[in-house]
């Protein structure tokens, strides 16, 4: 079943009299349980389609498909509900609350999505757990190691019933072990929990478990490999 | 649910602890001086408020019960004989000088009556009895004094005018306006305390109806047998006294500016606060954006962080106002602070900080979501 599908999407930024096509005719689609890598050299549009398909720019032409529900760019409500039901995110820096613990930051995700009281906290043990942080529930971010933090990144995304995972550099702040183990998670919690995962990458140890990989450049995928 | 916004306050203990001391000083400023004012002018209009009169008759302009001007006290007789008048008596309200042991002198109101039990008056006697006052050449006197007179025990001589008074005892809470403490005299004992002025006149008339007798009717009687005299009921009389010393004082502008300054002080306190907080927490904001939560949510957390910091601000403010009482209260300085002060107070505190938050909400609602994926 196909989660996300991109046709022909560009997105042209205005800077004083230029204009910057940062994505030029971009078409993709990314199955369930399915891992795609995209590649590409910095400034090659990569952060630009992943937060085109995470509906957090509008694209300038084309169409965007999130679980068989077309984005309308014209209206941010729905923007906002697909981000917060169907989509979840892993971001290069983390960006977890320091204000709460793992548990806190994974539950605060849920109440955005509406889960609230012991359901939510089930759940939060339930992708804590998954991603090996069951001991680590009650601690604070700064108390963690990279490799931690970026795990309760990942149960945040996971949490819930989003049906796509966003994934923009997730090892880019991970030494060796942890980048690695990270992507053991992403690869065994696609596979296990059926949810679509697109990784934006510079790191060639994604392709270890990417069943596909698509580099961009200048704002068009240029290639297209299937890996595993 | 989790609470960010006050998880993210209490994270930072410096910077809210800075916040809550900033609205708490801002507030208890306006409480305090507020209270003060309100303090004040009560003394103004404290002795109307308790003379257990209906009406008051002054001479044409008088500006308030402090600068009464003397007029005939044989004007009491036409308004007697009013229907619906149950009692009228004439009371002097004048000022004298009084010796003091250590050789200096200060002035004294004193109130002149001739039965003081008739119009409950004065109120708070500590030591004393009214009534003894029309036997001799007496005076009740107010503690207040003892800040200007020094210590005094019944029984004691003082000089007013020159012509002693023995003090008989001793009443609490009856301050004027102009800090001159108030003594209680006979009013045929006042009358000779400043001949030259009050010789066979007095400074006021006061009016108590029968039950049932109408207010305006009396008054338009009084009126028409007093056309050179004004005519107004408690309230009116109250009123006018107390804002004489607003107007003539600037002591309202002066209110006015302090609470202006002290709301000034508390918005720049918390906009600046909570403008750095949300200048420092964008990613956290785009995060929640990112994460499915819209302006709305954003907005949320930092109107809910304002209207905490203004709820623990406004308590400092309160432990503040009600430690600095009894201080004032030793400097015989009053300070009133109503159940109604402080409602108006906290709402006050609660808007203005949410008005300070705005500031921020323009920052948060232009930030991009998109923000999370950059460096």
């Amino acid at each position: 079943m196909i989660v996300l599908e991109a046709h022909d999407v560009s997105k042209v930024y205005r800077e004083g009299p230029h204009e910057v096509h940062a994505l030029r005719g971009v078409s993709l689609s990314v199955r369930r349980g399915e891992v795609l890598a995209i590649e590409g050299p910095s400034g090659s549009g990569k952060t630009t389609l992943l937060s085109v398909l995470g509906c957090l720019l509008t694209p300038t032409s084309g169409r965007i498909v999130v679980d068989g529900r077309q984005v309308d760019p014209h209206r941010p409500g729905q923007l906002r509900e697909l981000r917060r039901h169907a989509i979840g995110f892993v971001f290069q820096q983390f960006h977890l609350f320091a204000a709460l613990t793992a548990a806190e930051n994974v539950i605060y995700g849920l109440n955005l999505r509406g889960w609230t009281g012991e359901k939510a906290r089930r759940e939060a043990e339930r992708v804590l757990g998954a991603v090996g942080l069951g001991e680590r529930m009650d601690f604070r971010p700064r108390d963690l190691s990279g490799g931690q933090r970026q795990r309760v990144a990942v149960a945040r995304a996971l949490a819930g019933p989003s049906s796509l995972i966003l994934a923009d550099e997730p090892t880019g702040n991970l030494d060796g072990e942890s980048g690695a183990r990270v992507l053991d998670l992403f690869r065994s919690l696609a596979r296990s929990e059926g949810r679509a995962l697109v990784i934006v990458t510079h790191d060639p140890r994604v392709r270890t478990i990417a069943d596909r990989v698509v580099t961009i450049r200048d704002g068009r995928i240029t290639h297209e490999e299937l890996e595993n | 649910m989790i609470d960010l916004a006050l998880k993210m306050l209490l994270d930072e203990k410096a910077r809210f602890a800075a916040t809550v001391l900033g609205v708490g000083f801002a507030a208890a400023l306006v409480l305090v001086q507020v209270g003060i004012f309100a303090g004040l002018l009560q003394n103004a209009s404290i002795t109307i408020e308790r003379l257990d009169a209906d009406l008051w008759v002054a001479s044409r302009n008088a500006p308030n019960i402090d600068f009464g001007n003397p007029f005939p006290e044989r004007y009491v007789d036409r308004v007697r004989s009013i229907p619906g008048v149950e009692r009228a008596d004439n009371l002097i309200v004048w000022y004298a000088f009084v010796a003091l042991p250590t050789g200096a002198k200060e002035s004294v109101e004193f109130y002149g009556l001739e039965d003081f039990p008739a119009w409950h008056f004065p109120w708070d006697v500590v030591s004393g009895e009214p009534a003894d006052l029309r036997r001799g050449r007496f005076a009740l006197l107010d503690a207040s004094a003892e800040r200007r007179f020094g210590a005094f025990q019944p029984g004691d001589f003082r000089e007013f005018n020159g012509r002693q008074l023995k003090i008989i005892g001793r009443t609490r809470g009856a301050l004027s306006f102009t800090t001159s403490p108030i003594a209680f005299v006979d009013y045929r004992i006042a009358q000779s305390l400043a001949p030259a002025d009050l010789d066979g006149r007095t400074t006021f008339l006061l009016i108590r109806l029968a039950p049932g007798a109408d207010h305006e009717t009396v008054r338009a009687e009084v009126r028409k047998r007093l056309p050179y005299n004004d005519v107004y009921t408690q309230d009116e009389w109250a009123a006018r006294s107390r804002a004489y010393w607003i107007e003539s004082t600037g002591l309202g502008l002066t209110l006015a500016l302090t609470v202006g300054l002290g709301a000034l002080v508390g918005v720049v306190i918390v906009g600046q606060t909570l403008y750095a907080s949300t200048t420092e927490h964008l990613a956290d904001f785009g995060t929640v954006k990112a994460l499915g939560g819209g302006n709305r949510t954003v907005f949320g957390i930092i109107a809910e962080q304002a209207t905490f910091a203004a709820a623990l601000g406004f308590g400092l403010a309160l432990a503040l106002t009600f430690t600095l009482a009894p201080l004032l209260e030793r400097l015989d300085l009053k300070m009133i602070v109503s159940p109604m002060l402080i409602a108006l107070v906290y709402a006050g505190t609660q808007a203005l900080c949410l008005a300070a938050a705005s500031m921020s909400f323009r920052k948060v609602a232009t930030t991009d979501p998109a923000i999370v994926f950059r460096g």
